[in-house]
């Protein structure tokens, strides 16, 4: 099952790589390959270069804009697009969209790191423990059943009646509906790593489990869990989305690019433009992660490419 | 895979091209264009037939912008309850368009004797129940004593310190009190004056909400959970020949651009609580028409002055400046530009609000209407008095919906400029209420729907302890006051009252009142005869569609 | 093989019994309480009393539980604190909504996705190809909701093509009916059709490229017939499997459809329990949300069983 928070927006998470890969040794030949593969596939060129520069739109903000994003301007709201300083326009309160655009990017992306931080952190050591231990591995299903069972939803808007609404609960909330397909993918791998016979050798020569699970077992799962964090993002990018417009999102005035469609949804017949550019920016930072993914996923399991 | 660079340049990378075309155009194409002047709005409660033949029957529905909570005039606590009881559940007493209170169950206004301890009301006569039953004294009795009996009752407190009611005749009821209750007559014209069968009320019991029966031009046929509620044409009903509709259904839809939406297109003839951001929108179009009236309820920042307990407890000690100096609560109000804000967030369709009386009811007076002016300066002077330093911080606790945090951003921008810095602290409304309860916030943004008498608006908000003093606030004198002026008997003599209190409260601002709603009503011009006074409530009774093409026509001329 | 279901029922209902222990005790530590939501602005203190003894809300937690869960097993609901309503009641009338919005979006997300997918992998490399890959990365990319936004503004309102919300049940008018469908539906379906069109799309490659296939076609079977008989039908497992693990995120996705489209289905009806804290509500849904998101994976767990019985028992599907 794939736990995708609201929409189905990605396709679940890559079918683990096939290919029986090399003991920790090979990992250096195989590190030149993948950069090889990555820079001769096209697309993966074009989602890299979509991510660097929505990274350095976040990162450069305060370089790139003119005002404020927060800055209030009463006397000039519902500046249409290509106005004279603002470029892309003012909202309802005479903020500047472009600068509301080029910091929620910023919220975006932080908030899709938190996500996959907490979704690698809290994942990753349940999914190897499950995929090692037999008698941990029916706990740690029945976990991941009851997480991918609860709605997504109710979970989120219990998060944000403790807390309130802010950047991290909202993160939070979507790393935590990450959590179980992470613990799949990893326990996954482990399984078949488990089974390959550099690690039967160090079992055999009496290495303590938690040993062979970090020298041996995690750097074979690397290269899935990355994959899987290229997944996540685009998920949490959206999530973020769905969490502001329903309230539950980033504290204002903060801009983010889920608040800003709120926003121009309370106003949209009169200034239609305010709601087409922050879900361009939504969709521009998930092609990036969705292409670069694709490409990453392709030079890090060459059987799998079609 | 060789050729997929081609696909990638889709729509969404050509738009990212042109966004940052655009960006890079720093030098721009068109000017900036100041926000346009706007217009006062005069209120518009009615649109009248005006002798234009109606068509008799038709079924008519009407976008509501939230759902009802139960149908049950005595636990029923939402306000849109009363959009859909209107036509299915008259009420003794009903306000007009001037605000004043006017008898509709009742024959005649009350009678008030023994210095106002006893309270007589005559009744119509010749009036029947959707059920066949009469509508006489008894009836009226067993309502009221439900009010005040039944323990999830949301009216007892509407009802005052009623000791006994009795029907000395069957046209005739006398509510009976210890102490004077002059806001009496304003409840019997909101819910608590909704009469309902006796022959329904034995069978239903608290079951009475799934199927309501009274009093109306309409009576009760389905609900559907989330969806609708359809009501049908009464014949019993004692005008019955002025309804000309056989059905109206209430359609519940909770987005405002939807509910415009679902007007032009046609799905709807009549829509509640228009957004101030479509209502212009709206007015632009000819085959639409628009009711707007300020409403009796206002918008407000409320401090926590000392509700450390809980509210209705005792008042604490909270000891911030903001808390304990009355005049960073002056400076707080002097930074707000009230028509700025308005006019900003709302675009105009709203009013300035300086006090809890609305300056449409009879009960507004100079002290009431007073407003101070936008003195950002006068603000600085003030908090430098005061020995604080600035930016005084204020963490406002706001509810999560746009509109609010829209208001709370505008008004953050705002006051910055008199020495003040509010951090927005939103939640869902259900943790709001019950930070608000518990005392938990410093600053409170919340609002009251309002009702016709100021008892209603002020008393339990600003009086030591009562339910609804979130404020904490405590005043020997207001409390005096305001007990004073629920008992005194003539609209000036106790605006007059009112009066005294409200310039006490402008020196502590417990809250600080910024703006009343104005009640956006949309219509389509194929139907007439609706109107909306001051509670919000659209009336729809006697609602009815233009038998003539030509009629929709020429009040589609009317327009702008 | 019976052993094997009878192991995957008893895990199907352990989860249900934790969801809802869970769900219980979350609502209870949610701030604000039901009574206090519901009498709204009117809140007297004898109200709140009232409401909150109607409940059961001061009974010891242990004794709520149990109380909640007799009446479940007994197959009532319990009563919307909000409306007073029964929950069964509301939920008769929420659920065909969604189930209605789930299966157009299923119905889009199949004919789109399979027919993309198929003209994908027969014209490999030529542009029936690039478009569908170009159309599945843009689906994946564009949040739903915001395309709903769109589709309300230029199709629906702009265009005037399509009603902008609302929902007529089928049996009053099955025209009307299909045609507020339209949208919500293509907006929801949409990215669902992007996942199967890859997974169509994947699976057909590997079934074109197998010996049986080959030799099918090297004997002169049409090649339409070999598409439909061998190519098609094999794939089609695999996506039957992917759009049974994604029906519970296309009910989730509901939700936020819902709201655009003001259709009063479930996903509406979660949203404002929690808001109002309609703690029977609250825990209806999240009973009925479990239970269909276990009854799916188990049906397709079987379903996978019997087209594959050399799965193994124990391990949840991968």
């Amino acid at each position: 099952m794939t736990s995708t928070p609201v929409d189905p927006p990605v396709g679940g998470p890559p079918p683990p790589p096939e290919t029986p890969k090399d003991g920790a040794s090979g990992l250096g030949s195989r590190r030149g390959r993948v950069v090889r593969e990555l820079v001769r596939n096209p697309l993966g060129l074009v989602g890299g270069g979509l991510l660097l520069l929505v990274v350095l739109v976040a990162l450069l903000a305060p370089l790139i804009t003119g005002y404020s994003p927060t800055q209030v301007d009463f006397d000039l709201p519902f500046q249409k697009p290509l106005t004279v300083g603002y470029p892309l326009g003012t909202d309802d309160l005479g903020r500047d969209v472009w600068s509301r655009i080029a910091y929620g990017a910023r919220a975006s992306l932080v908030v899709g790191l938190i996500a996959v931080g907490l979704a690698v952190a809290v994942g990753t050591p349940l999914g190897l423990a499950a995929g090692w231990w037999g008698w941990l591995d029916a706990l740690v299903s029945r976990l991941t059943d009851l997480m991918l069972a609860f709605p997504f939803l109710v979970l989120a808007v219990g998060l944000a009646a403790i807390n309130g609404a802010s950047l991290t609960g909202a993160a939070v909330a979507l790393g935590i509906s990450q959590v179980p397909t992470m613990v799949r993918v990893v326990r996954a791998e482990t399984i078949r790593v488990k089974e390959l016979e550099f690690v039967t050798a160090a079992r055999s020569l009496d290495a303590s489990a938690p040993r062979i699970l970090v020298q041996h077992v995690l750097p074979n799962t690397a290269s899935t869990i990355i994959v899987q964090a290229t997944v996540i993002m685009p998920v949490a990018v959206i999530g973020e989305a769905i969490l502001s417009f329903l309230g539950l999102g980033i504290q204002p005035p903060t801009p983010s690019l889920g608040i800003m469609l709120s926003d121009a949804q309370q106003y949209i017949f009169r200034a239609p433009s305010a709601a087409i550019f922050p879900g361009v920016a939504i969709a521009v930072i998930c092609l990036g992660f969705n292409l670069f993914g694709d490409a990453l996923r392709d030079a890090l399991d060459p059987t799998s490419r079609r | 895979m060789d050729l997929r660079n081609r696909r990638a340049r889709g729509p969404a990378p050509s738009l990212l091209a042109a966004a940052l075309a655009a960006t890079l155009l720093v030098a721009g194409c068109s000017p900036v264009q100041p926000r346009q002047a706007v217009e006062d709005r005069p209120d518009v409660t009615d649109v009248l037939a005006d002798g234009a033949e109606l068509q008799q029957g038709g079924e008519l529905a009407m976008g509501l912008s939230a759902e009802p909570d139960v149908l049950d005039p005595t636990t029923s606590s939402s306000l849109y309850t009363r959009y859909v009881m209107n036509t299915i559940c008259e009420k003794l007493y009903d306000i007009d368009a001037d605000n004043e209170i006017v008898p509709q169950l009742a024959a005649d206004l009350p009678t008030v004797r023994r210095g106002g301890r006893e309270v007589e009301i005559p009744l119509r006569d010749g009036i029947r129940f959707a059920d066949g039953e009469d509508f006489d004294a008894a009836a009226v009795q067993q309502t009221l004593e439900r009010h005040l009996t039944k323990d999830d009752s949301a009216r007892s407190g509407e009802m005052g310190p009623v000791t006994d009611i009795s029907t000395p005749d069957d046209r005739t009821v006398v509510l009976s009190y210890d102490e004077p209750f002059a806001p009496i007559t304003a409840s019997l014209a909101d819910r608590a004056g909704m009469i309902m069968s006796p022959a329904a009320l034995d069978e239903l019991g608290d079951d009475f909400g799934q199927s309501p029966v009274c009093v109306g031009p309409f009576t009760f046929v389905e609900r559907v959970p989330q969806t609708s509620i359809t009501v049908e044409k009464d014949p019993l009903y004692y005008d019955a020949d002025e309804v000309m509709l056989d059905e109206i259904t209430y359609r519940i839809i909770t987005d405002a651009n939807i509910r415009a939406a679902n007007l032009r297109a046609g799905e709807v003839q009549v829509i509640d609580t228009v957004s101030p951001q479509d209502i212009s929108y709206l007015r632009r179009d000819d085959s639409l028409g628009t009711l707007q009236v300020g409403s009796l309820g206002y918008q407000g920042v409320t401090f926590n002055l000392g509700n450390t307990d809980g509210v209705g407890q005792p008042p604490g000690e909270i000891d911030t400046p903001l808390a304990q100096d009355p005049r960073l609560r002056q400076a707080f109000e002097l930074s707000i530009d009230r028509e700025a804000l308005v006019n900003s967030v709302f675009n105009n369709e709203a009013t300035p609000a300086c006090s809890a009386i609305s300056p449409d009811t009879p009960y507004a007076t100079d002290a009431s209407n007073a407003c101070p002016e936008h003195d950002p300066e006068e603000s600085l002077r003030l908090l430098e008095e005061a020995g604080v330093e600035t930016p005084v911080e204020i963490e406002m606790t706001v509810s999560n919906t746009p509109d609010t945090l829209r208001l709370a951003q505008a008004l953050q921008a705002m006051v910055r400029e008199g020495g003040f810095d509010i951090e927005i602290a939103p939640v869902e409304y259900s943790t709001l209420l019950d930070q608000q309860d518990r005392g938990d916030f410093e600053a409170l943004q919340l609002g009251w729907s309002g009702r016709i008498d100021p008892h209603g608006n002020l008393f339990g908000f600003v009086v030591s302890e009562q339910p609804d003093n979130v404020a904490g606030y405590s005043d020997p004198q207001v409390d005096e006051l305001m007990t004073r002026a629920a008992q005194e008997e003539g609209t000036a003599r106790r605006a007059r009252t009112y009066g005294e209190a409200i310039d006490v409260l402008r020196e502590d601002l417990p809250i600080v009142y910024l703006y009343r709603v104005t009640s956006l009503t949309a219509y389509s011009r194929e139907v007439t005869n609706i109107s909306t006074y001051a509670d919000g409530v659209v009336r729809l009774g006697r609602a009815a569609y233009l038998a003539d093409p030509d009629d929709v026509a020429d009040a589609a001329g009317e327009g702008e | 093989m019976g052993r094997y279901l009878g192991i995957r029922a008893l895990q199907s209902v352990v989860t249900l019994v934790l969801s809802s222990i869970v769900v219980f005790l979350g609502v209870r530590a949610l701030p604000g309480d039901p009574a206090r939501a519901l009498a709204g602005e009117e809140a007297t203190p004898e109200t709140l009393a009232a409401i909150r003894a109607d409940l059961g809300l001061d009974d010891p937690l242990p004794q709520q539980y149990l109380a909640f869960l007799g009446q479940l097993v007994r197959g009532d609901l319990g009563t919307s604190v909000r409306t007073g309503q029964p929950v069964t009641e509301l939920l008769a009338a929420t659920l065909p909504v969604t189930l209605w919005l789930s299966l157009g979006a299923l119905l889009v997300a199949i004919v789109v996705g399979i027919g993309a997918g198929v003209a994908a992998a027969v014209y490999r490399g030529r542009w029936p190809e690039w478009l569908a890959n170009g159309f599945t990365l843009v689906a994946l990319s564009v949040p739903s909701f915001w395309l709903g936004i769109l589709a309300i503004l230029y199709l629906a309102v702009g265009l005037g093509w399509f009603p902008a919300s609302g929902f007529v049940p089928l049996r009053e008018d099955p025209l009307r009916w299909a045609y507020h469908l339209v949208l919500p539906s293509v907006v929801l379906g949409t990215a669902l059709a992007a996942v199967v069109m890859r997974q169509t799309r994947a699976s057909m490659i590997t079934a074109l490229s197998t010996d049986y296939v080959r030799t099918a076609r090297a004997k002169g079977m049409p090649r339409g017939k070999v598409l439909t008989r061998f190519a098609l039908r094999n794939s089609l497992i695999v996506v039957v499997t992917i759009v049974g693990l994604q029906l519970g995120g296309l009910i989730s996705g509901a939700v936020v459809t819902e709201r655009i489209f003001g259709l009063p289905g479930f996903g509406k009806l979660t949203l404002d329990s929690v808001f109002t804290r309609d703690y029977p509500v609250i825990q209806a849904v999240v009973v009925v949300v479990t239970a269909a998101y276990v009854v799916i994976n188990l049906a397709v767990d079987v379903l996978y069983s019997v087209i594959n019985p050399r799965i193994r028992v124990g391990g949840s599907q991968a």
